[in-house]
């Protein structure tokens, strides 16, 4: 199997695959929150857009080309008609697996079957999904039982298989128009240039669109992997197919931007315009325009980039229409976190995989298995020829690859392992209650410090003035941590927030406002706290603080001044034995910074506090 | 329990103390210290532990913002599985057993109300639910939040008694107010009703620009009534053009038959 491309990306696709396996079991394990950068803004990310909504469009040549080629009885297609129906079956699977990796429950996935919301869209696409899925399980049946001694069984799947086709046509029109149908009812999210009432209608002509380049886009694949002639007859047909369905979908798309008179905002010059201009001529209008061109349609480099070209247009339109056009109201952007892209690359990875296995064992494609059998067959009878550098990365025949591609697999799951996020425990500061106060612990670490609880409320205003440091509004929910008002080490601060009111009253103009005329400007005569809030004093709160002249120590003295009287005097109790409780040492750790800039400060304490 | 309960939230009267949010985290049994918020999130103050919030605008203008219990919510049409649920009463209500975690009622919701357990490996989706359970059990006669509020900020009764009085408050003072009570007919109107003096546009997304008075449901369920036609019509588009297509072809292969044998006679 000397052929170092396959073997190449099927090394790929078994790294992605490993990394996407150890990012699997920090989702399940952890949840949603570490794994992804989702949030309740934007509670829909990479999973939503690219696996499901991008996933099932992609999927799409199965109900395509089951059209094209059972229905319209275009048999000069039906070399792609296999392929296309496997990959719409692997498609619909890495959907649903990808659905298992978004869902906050996935393990209550099944209970879409037993309590029903005909109300919703997403209803409609999970029955739709689940039965397709069974449909192309069907569908698949008969190429997997074909070669195999099962030959009854496989005739009565392809009596079935007509209805089974016309079955799998319906609920594609159906799903495939569905999610457009879901994102109808958030007008207030979905940009103006993506959202439509025909969202369902465009959704579905798009699908169609995408599923002819997608099947252009894996016979080329699949032909440069294997190193096959390409079916130049039936891709030029596919292209001219696509130019048509493209150009359908271009006249749609432009005669309902006209319709609802958005014309206009394509043009005005805003990054999601241009997104949108950018998606538009990705997937619709270059390849539209090139492929109706006889010259391109004889080349195979043409046809492959613009068959990838198209369908990375349109997975971008899904992603757009289902989440980034969005940031235009949320005005929060989300980018994916790398475990995101592991999951979903991992899933594409692993369909890729399980489709060339079968690919390469069931006659999906006729010529491809008998050359892949023939290939095999004749490097097991050859006697091992000496090839240096495929016997170093290649190993020669299967058995040797596999265990090529298991290592890989665990290498990289080994690794996505160590590069996993871990969710990191959210801290509450712990109070521990002591004689009228308490010792808070702040932080992980062992570190505690005294507070005077009573004494702050009473200086801070009374029972009125929780709010000025619980201020429920605050990040988490804690209470003000210490330095917000004891702010310097060393100085007392004042605890009237000044930056809040000039930025309040409007900037540097305002000084008179409070200061008065005086010159220079001083804080004895500006106006008390009162002279303003005479009403809403009520409780002070994080807008409105406390202020006639209230200084906070600074937050060396604000400790020392809670702390040392208390140590000094239970030193000097001879019943409780701790003669050193006085030292310094006893609460900073003899020899840290903090004591040695202590102790040079202030020798004459330092050995007041060692007598003690 | 009364039907068609509803608050009314005076944005003038509202000192910005929280004694709502803590009067709520108390009666729903929700950690005084929650998880800080996602990065990436709207900074609003909603959590998945704190349903309701006080929004400090400039000058002194704080805005109450909790679920507006929608007469017709997105949330509850959305869900695939009917966890969001509407209660006879009127309050919208979320059952954990049900959900699937799709988090669609999310993206649905035109305030950005409901909030999700991000950090729990079994999450729920977590909102204001009017204190449904303790009214219903007549625990209480009226909201934990609005029992808690010092100035009677926010109030509570039947839809239209709040309207009646949002009305006369409007009335009475004209250069106070700007008149419009939010939550009337927004998005077909709703069970949280405010008044203020400043525009509450914006607790909505987008600042409230493609919010009509028209209910969202029946975008959805204009294009989902007709998907039983439209599979059954697919079908037969289908069945017939392969019937025709498959008669067609029979017909020119018997033509061609029956002229190759022609030929073939002709020549005997
Ligand atoms: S405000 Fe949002 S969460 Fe509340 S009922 Fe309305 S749609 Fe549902
Ligand atoms: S997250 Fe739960 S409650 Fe919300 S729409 Fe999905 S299933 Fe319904
Ligand atoms: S009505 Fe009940 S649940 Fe809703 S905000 Fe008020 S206290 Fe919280």
């Amino acid at each position: 199997m000397d052929n170092r491309r396959l073997f190449l990306f099927k090394g790929l696709m078994w790294i992605l695959a490993g990394l996407a396996a150890a990012v699997a079991i920090v989702r399940f394990s952890l949840g949603l929150g570490v794994s992804t950068a989702l949030s309740d803004t934007t509670p829909w990310g990479l999973w939503i857009g690219f696996d499901v909504m991008g996933g099932v469009a992609l999927a799409a040549g199965g109900f395509v080309m089951a059209a094209v080629v059972h229905i319209f009885h275009r048999d000069r297609y039906h070399a792609a008609a296999r392929p296309a129906i496997l990959t719409a079956f692997l498609g619909y699977g890495a959907v649903a697996v990808g659905l298992l990796f978004d869902l906050g429950l996935p393990w209550n996935i099944w209970h879409a079957t037993i309590y029903w919301n005909i109300h919703s869209a997403l209803f409609e696409v999970a029955w739709c999904v689940m039965l397709y899925l069974t449909v192309l399980a069907l569908e698949v049946t008969p190429t997997i039982l074909e070669r195999t001694p099962f030959q009854k069984t496989y005739r009565f799947f392809v009596k079935l298989a007509l209805p089974i086709m016309i079955l799998g046509i319906m609920l594609s029109t159906l799903h495939q128009s569905s999610l457009g149908t879901m994102l109808l009812i958030m007008p207030f999210r979905v940009h103006p240039l993506w959202y439509s009432h025909l969202l369902p209608e465009l959704f579905f002509v798009s699908a169609i669109c995408l599923g002819i380049v997608m099947v252009m886009v894996e016979s080329t694949v699949t032909s440069w992997l294997y190193r096959r002639e390409p079916e130049m007859e039936m891709l030029a047909g596919l292209a001219r197919l696509a130019s048509i369905a493209l150009a359908c979908y271009f006249v749609m798309k432009m005669g309902d931007l006209l319709r609802q008179g958005k014309l206009a905002m394509v043009f005005d010059g805003s990054w999601l315009a241009n997104l949108f201009i950018a998606e538009m001529l990705l997937s619709t209008v270059i390849p539209m325009v090139l492929l109706a061109l006889p010259a391109v349609r004889r080349s195979f480099t043409g046809m492959w980039s613009l068959a990838c070209c198209s369908v990375l247009g349109f997975v971008l339109d899904r992603i757009n229409a289902s989440g980034l056009s969005q940031v235009w109201a949320t005005r929060r952007f989300y980018f994916p976190a790398w475990t995101e892209f592991a999951i979903s690359l991992g899933i594409v990875a692993a369909c890729v995989l399980v489709f060339f296995f079968i690919q390469e064992r069931f006659p999906v494609d006729p010529h491809g298995l008998a050359q892949v059998e023939a290939e095999r067959k004749a490097l097991e009878a050859a006697p091992p020829a000496f090839a240096p550098f495929a016997q170093v990365w290649l190993g020669e025949g299967w058995r040797k690859a596999a265990k090529v591609y298991s290592f890989l697999f665990v290498l990289a799951l080994a690794f996505g392992l160590t590069a996993a996020p871990k969710a990191e425990p959210v801290v509450n500061t712990r109070a521990v209650r002591a004689v009228g106060a308490s010792i808070l612990q702040i932080g992980p670490g062992p570190r505690y410090v005294y507070f005077d609880h009573k004494k702050h409320q009473d200086e801070a205003g009374g029972s009125k003035s929780c709010a000025l440091c619980h201020h429920l509004h605050q990040k988490g929910d804690v209470g003000t941590p210490c330095v917000v008002c004891h702010e310097n080490m060393f100085l007392r601060t004042s605890i009237f927030n000044h930056e809040a009111h000039v930025a309040d009253l409007h900037g540097n103009a305002s000084c008179v406002q409070c200061h008065g005329k005086s010159e220079p400007i001083r804080v004895a005569p500006a106006k008390k706290c009162s002279q303003c809030h005479d009403k809403d004093m009520m409780a002070a709160n994080p807008v409105v603080k406390v202020f006639d002249s209230k200084w906070a120590p600074s937050y060396k003295d604000a400790m020392h001044k809670m702390c040392i009287p208390c140590h000094v005097e239970k030193a000097k109790d001879a019943a409780l034995k701790l003669p050193n409780l006085g030292r310094c040492g006893a609460c900073h750790d003899s020899g840290t910074q903090a004591e040695k800039a202590y102790t040079a400060e202030f020798p004459e304490k330092t050995a007041a506090g060692e007598r003690s | 329990m009364i039907e068609n309960p509803c608050i009314l939230t005076d944005v003038t009267k509202c000192i910005g103390c929280e004694q709502c949010v803590v009067a709520c985290k108390k009666i729903n049994d929700l950690p005084a210290n929650g998880a800080p918020p996602r990065p990436g999130s709207t900074p609003d103050g909603l959590s998945a532990d704190r349903w309701t919030t006080v929004i400090r605008k400039p000058d002194n203008h704080f805005v109450r913002k909790q679920c507006r219990h929608c007469l017709e919510p997105a949330c509850v049409s959305v869900c695939p599985v009917g966890a969001m649920q509407k209660t006879p009463e009127g309050p919208v209500i979320y059952d954990k057993k049900i959900c699937l975690g799709c988090r669609y009622c999310m993206m649905a919701c035109p305030y950005g109300i409901p909030h999700y357990e991000w950090d729990s490996p079994n999450p729920s989706v977590r909102k204001c639910i009017l204190c449904y359970p303790s009214l219903k059990a007549g625990k209480i006669d009226k909201p934990a939040c609005v029992a808690a509020c010092p100035t009677q900020a926010t109030i509570f009764g039947t839809r239209d008694e709040m309207l009646a009085e949002a009305r006369k408050r409007l009335r009475a003072e004209p250069s106070k107010y700007v008149q419009k009570v939010w939550g009337e007919n927004q998005v077909g109107g709703t069970s949280v009703l405010y008044v203020s003096d400043i525009s509450l546009d914006f607790l909505a997304w987008g600042d409230g620009r493609e919010l009509s008075d028209k209910p969202l449901p029946p975008l959805t369920w204009a294009v989902l009534k007709a998907v039983p036609f439209e599979f059954v019509g697919m079908g037969v588009i289908m069945g017939s053009l392969y019937w025709i297509i498959e008669r067609r072809r029979k017909l020119m292969d018997e033509k061609a038959a029956a002229c190759t044998s022609g030929e073939d006679n002709h020549g005997q």
